[in-house]
């Protein structure tokens, strides 16, 4: 058996094991039945093991697996923001998660948008956001078809051309989501974290003393050879500072990220499944140290410089697997690739499940011909491979490495933080406000982005681009008329961080 | 009638460290282990966190 079928099989064995898997977990709960709460945030019943690796699941996708490498190589220290937000990231969740989650449980909402038509009473609102969020999030399921692309490709040595590859991949994760739900997801995600942590952990100790005889060696060689990945900027900084990532773009895109985390519709859905507040409270300590092992993907992209040379643009994204596929049998190649490809399932599913959760009770609940039951489900699967499908033409047209598809995401994600955050505590903030800074943030970051001025004056453009949102937002709200009084307390309206122990009493009792 | 709750302060602590302290720790030299400096630096400082929302947690939790 040639090593290229050895792979492919143990390959395949695994994803077919994967689909089961995601089919078995929603068995006995009325077989892919049970409406979209139970799709989508699993019901609102998943304990502490379960959330714990839903959320932990969000560090370990693609993006810190293959992308961290690619940056790692193609400019060094920069990329280690990620693990500086995602520590900070958990810090601030902390105090958003509970109080995401009881105003939520309160009311009977199921995501982000559900919170702004509930808080500013607009339907129309939370539509808009749904869409928004929708095209933020494109970008993230393009890295994630991406990642498992190059995986594909690679795990059958070429066979798979990398066009068909990135197909398989949208096909196998649109399948699995549609079958298998949050639930699914998360019993997948025990695999996932499973046999992605093995093989990071053999691959730490493995790719340095293979090809250098250790740490000690490989870091003596960079110091050498390639000093300036070693520090910030990084490598390849221009001289006249642009597209230098210094210590302000630094800065700036951790305090983004950091804020942005926390909203991003696949948190929050972590967050909503949770039975209590606690539980958020918990993995917060928890998860940060979690994280550790991302400098491994991160090293590992740098070490690759001198087994790879010469990797330039997207390709980068290879960096890691290049290093898998040079030095180990094709069975290792196999399972590690069933690692990485799961790293792109999971992510991917429970976005898409936001997606349609999202469209589900915000947007189609608006059209009287597809807001009830069955069929408000059926037409969120439907949302939700269309989206797919949208992100799979991006991944042809638009091809990019995956950490800048993720900064990309993560900007436009970040100018719904104020509508969101700041009017769950401020009643002063007006509907007028948080659009008008939401339009001018957007319109800013769009404007940045696709004229390639990120960063913009060594300054992540999303973070220049949310203090002119915040700016904007509070003018019109202090200087502009205020809401006319709907007579609904300030407890109806704002959300509150629940002490410990302190239960949110439901005013609500559906859920969707 | 807003419940003081200094321990979230502690919460501030990863920021400090990744962010505050990095026009110091933005160097290769002294590299420890062989590792440069900064990469040592964000090491410690994932591992430190859980610990200062540990902090929280406890003052949270008294």
């Amino acid at each position: 058996m040639s090593g290229t079928a050895v792979a492919t099989t143990v390959f395949a064995v695994f994803m077919v094991a994967t689909i089961a898997l995601g089919l078995l977990a929603v068995r006995g709960r009325g077989g892919g039945g049970g409406g979209l709460a139970e799709w989508s945030v699993g019901g609102r019943s998943l304990g502490t093991v379960f959330i714990w690796v839903l959320m932990a699941g969000e560090g370990y996708t693609s993006f810190s697996y293959l992308g961290a490498a690619g940056w790692g190589y193609d400019y060094g220290a920069p990329v280690m923001y990620v693990v500086a937000y995602m520590a900070c990231g958990y810090a601030v969740g902390y105090v958003v998660g509970p109080l995401l989650w009881s105003y939520a449980r309160r009311h009977g909402l199921v995501g982000i948008t559900d919170m702004v038509a509930h808080r500013y009473r607009r339907p129309w609102l939370g539509a808009a956001v749904a869409v928004l969020a929708t095209l933020f999030l494109l970008p993230y399921i393009q890295l994630q078809i991406t990642g498992m692309g190059v995986v594909v490709s690679t795990v059958t040595y070429g066979a798979v051309s990398l066009e068909w590859a990135y197909f398989v991949a949208f096909a196998v994760t649109t399948a699995f989501v549609v079958v298998s739900g949050l639930r699914g997801s998360a019993w997948v995600s025990v695999l996932k974290d499973v046999l992605v942590i093995g093989t990071l952990a053999f691959l730490a100790v493995y790719v340095p003393l293979h090809y250098f005889g250790g740490y000690g060696e490989l870091f003596d060689r960079l110091a050498a050879e390639r000093a300036d990945w070693l520090t910030l900027p990084g490598h390849g900084a221009g001289a006249d500072g642009r597209g230098k990532l210094g210590t302000a773009w630094f800065a700036s895109t951790t305090v983004l990220n950091a804020l942005t985390v926390v909203i991003f519709p696949t948190t929050v859905a972590g967050y909503l499944g949770a039975r209590d507040g606690d539980i958020l409270r918990r993995n917060a300590v928890l998860l940060p140290a979690y994280n550790v092992l991302l400098f491994v993907p991160m090293l590992l992209g740098m070490a690759a410089l001198f087994v790879v040379p010469g990797l330039t643009g997207a390709d980068s994204n290879l960096a890691l697997f290049k290093l898998v596929v040079d030095s180990l049998p094709a069975w290792a190649v196999g399972v590690i690739g069933v690692a990485a490809a799961l790293s792109s399932i999971v992510p991917m599913a429970v976005f898409m499940l936001v997606i349609g959760a999202m469209w589900g009770r915000s947007v189609l609940s608006l059209l009287p011909r597809w807001s009830a039951g069955e069929r408000q489900k059926t037409a969120s699967q439907v949302v939700v491979v269309v989206a797919g499908s949208v992100a799979l033409v991006l991944t042809y047209t638009a091809p990019n490495t995956l950490v800048r598809l993720s900064l990309v995401s993560y900007e436009g994600m970040a100018q719904l933080v104020p509508m969101l955050l700041l009017g769950l505590v401020w009643r002063r903030l007006t509907a007028a406000g948080a659009v008008s800074g939401l339009v001018a943030g957007v319109g800013l970051v769009c404007a940045l982005v696709f004229t390639g001025h990120d960063p913009v004056w060594g300054v992540n453009a999303g973070m220049v681009a949310l203090v002119l949102n915040l700016a904007v937002a509070l003018a019109v709200s202090l200087l502009g008329p205020p809401e006319a009084d709907d007579g609904r307390p300030d407890e109806e309206v704002l959300a509150r961080d629940p002490l410990p122990g302190e239960e949110p009493i439901p005013l609500v009792s559906g859920s969707g | 009638n807003r419940v003081k709750r200094p321990q979230l302060w502690w919460l501030g602590v990863p920021f400090v460290l990744f962010l505050g302290a990095l026009p110091i720790v933005n160097r290769v030299e002294p590299r420890i282990g062989g590792m440069p400096f900064l990469f040592v630096w964000f090491a410690g400082a994932t591992l430190v966190t859980p610990l200062a929302v540990w902090m929280t947690w406890r003052g949270d939790h008294r």
